[in-house]
């Protein structure tokens, strides 16, 4: 390999990936593997979890079954992954309702999944001194963290709290040279899209280059885990098929 | 690998402009290292053999060409072939406080960063060069949101880049044609070397920057990224490479 293949490779690197046994996770996961790193992931369901695992490609993997809203799954999982030199945070949960009907049990189940879950997780494994010099930590974010769009407010809104702990801790870590950033897709089919159906046909329609597949976001995400973005932080990476309005 | 590596450039024709040092010298090297042929063109003859001697693979190309004539962009548009992509990486910088700018540093700037890469697009586009799915890579410059003092002629051309990128990937999109602009903090390259020789002191928020300098490389490998179809889904995006100086600004506001 020349400086600019490995750059791009992760060989050498422990990744742990949360929401790992469906959708952008098990892509991300499987994609980071084939470029050579050692991965830890988890998620919710043993077996499709498991299914995950048995694809990934290499040896010297691990998997580890948590609820990450539940502290002490977080904790059990912080102790099973060691150190590790990236994390990308793929749990996500899509509720959408307008602000006018909305319930404070829909708004806190919303907080607990897609804010409350990764920031305590990042929280944890910093504390833990888990994440190695030069590490690289990776949220997935959302078009709708930038733009505003009708009955999207809760999900909209965690995912835009997220960008606020990405500039602050970017610049909290900096001086251990590990890197945080987002990645703000668009339409990508998968089960919190109610996966590829008729019911994605207007939006097919207003995406240019189509709707997204996950191995596009898994791309992202190994360029903001590798070394060829080691001068990116405090960034959100936004994907979208050149949609048009 | 055991598929198709989605960041290689093999099979792929990349012309790079401003390639005989810094930032377009780099990104040259880098993408030749992942597998590119390039066209590669600059002012300067010697400099530019330089970059192509540094050139690995083999089938490159080097045009000698002051882009700021349009008798050397249409030389450039002939001699290319059919390219998957094209990086913008010629510019200039010239400090002058707003008091002191005059119209000779206006137009000078403005016809080697901003018209330069406009109207050699359009000489692509007008003549079919761009293959479908090619990328489009502008290099624009956080000068233009952070506006240190006598940048303001710079910040000018390089902020415009944004607008002209955003209505060009609408345009080219029916092809396929993807076009982006990387938005770099200060890295280390000649143009800044000469920048500090200038003296004045020159502030470029280095000492602000979390992660400290940055190389040639680190801009390169994002324009290796945008080139690749690892971003295939990725157009009219704007992305800073900054070492986290812009996030302690409000550059929105």
């Amino acid at each position: 390999m020349n400086s600019a293949q490995s750059a791009f490779s992760l060989e050498g690197k422990t990744i742990l990936v949360t929401g790992a046994s469906s959708g952008l996770g098990q892509q991300i996961a499987w994609s980071c593997a084939q470029r050579g790193a050692r991965l830890v992931i988890t998620g919710r369901d043993a077996g499709r979890l498991q299914e995950t695992f048995e694809r990934l490609e290499g040896t010297g993997h691990k998997q580890v079954q948590a609820e990450l809203t539940d502290a002490a799954d977080r904790e059990a999982l912080v102790k099973a992954s060691g150190t590790v030199n990236g994390v990308v945070h793929s749990t996500g949960k899509q509720m959408l309702s307008p602000i006018r009907q909305l319930t404070e049990q829909l708004m806190t189940e919303m907080y607990n999944v897609n804010f409350l879950a990764p920031v305590m997780l990042t929280q944890q494994l910093l504390r833990a001194n888990a994440v190695a010099q030069q590490g690289s930590i990776v949220f997935l974010l959302s078009i709708s963290a930038h733009i505003g769009t009708p009955g999207v407010g809760p999900y909209s809104a965690m995912k835009s709290a997220l960008l606020g702990i990405i500039r602050c801790l970017a610049r909290e870590q900096a001086k251990r040279r590990i890197r945080v950033n987002g990645i703000s897709p668009s339409v990508v089919p998968t089960p919190l899209w109610g996966g590829i159906g008729e019911h994605l046909e207007p939006q097919r329609a207003r995406h240019p280059l189509d709707l997204g597949t996950p191995e596009d976001v898994a791309n992202g995400a190994v360029y903001l885990l590798s070394d060829a973005s080691r001068w990116v932080t405090g960034t959100s990476l936004v994907m979208d098929g050149g949609v048009v309005l | 690998m055991s598929a198709v590596d989605p960041f290689s450039l093999a099979g792929k024709r990349v012309l790079v402009t401003g390639a005989s040092s810094g930032i377009g010298r780099q990104i040259a090297i880098s993408s030749a290292q992942m597998g590119a042929q390039l066209v590669i063109t600059a002012r300067n003859a010697e400099r530019l053999e330089e970059t192509a001697r540094a050139l690995p693979g083999e089938g490159h190309q080097s045009v000698v060409a002051d882009l700021s004539k349009e008798a050397d962009i249409d030389r450039v548009v002939a001699g290319a072939g059919n390219l998957n992509g094209v990086v913008h990486a010629a510019g200039m910088a010239r400090l002058a406080p707003f008091r002191m700018i005059n119209r000779a540093q206006l137009d000078e700037q403005f016809s080697a960063n901003t018209f330069a890469p406009i109207l050699l697009t359009k000489g692509l586009l007008a003549k079919k060069r761009i293959e479908p799915n090619g990328s489009i890579v502008f290099i624009s410059a956080i000068a233009s949101h952070m506006g240190p003092v006598a940048t303001g002629v710079y910040s000018a051309t390089k902020g415009a880049l944004l607008g002209a990128m955003r209505s060009l990937g609408l345009e080219v999109v029916k092809q396929g044609i993807r076009a982006n602009c990387i938005a770099p903090n200060y890295v280390r390259t000649p143009m800044l070397d000469g920048l500090s020789r200038g003296g004045g002191g020159i502030d470029v928020g280095l000492d602000q920057t979390p992660l400290g300098m940055g190389e040639p490389e680190d801009v390169a490998y994002a324009a290796v990224f945008f080139l690749s179809d690892a971003s295939r889904w990725i157009t009219r995006n704007y992305f800073i490479i900054d070492g986290g100086l812009t996030v302690a600004a409000d550059i929105y506001a």
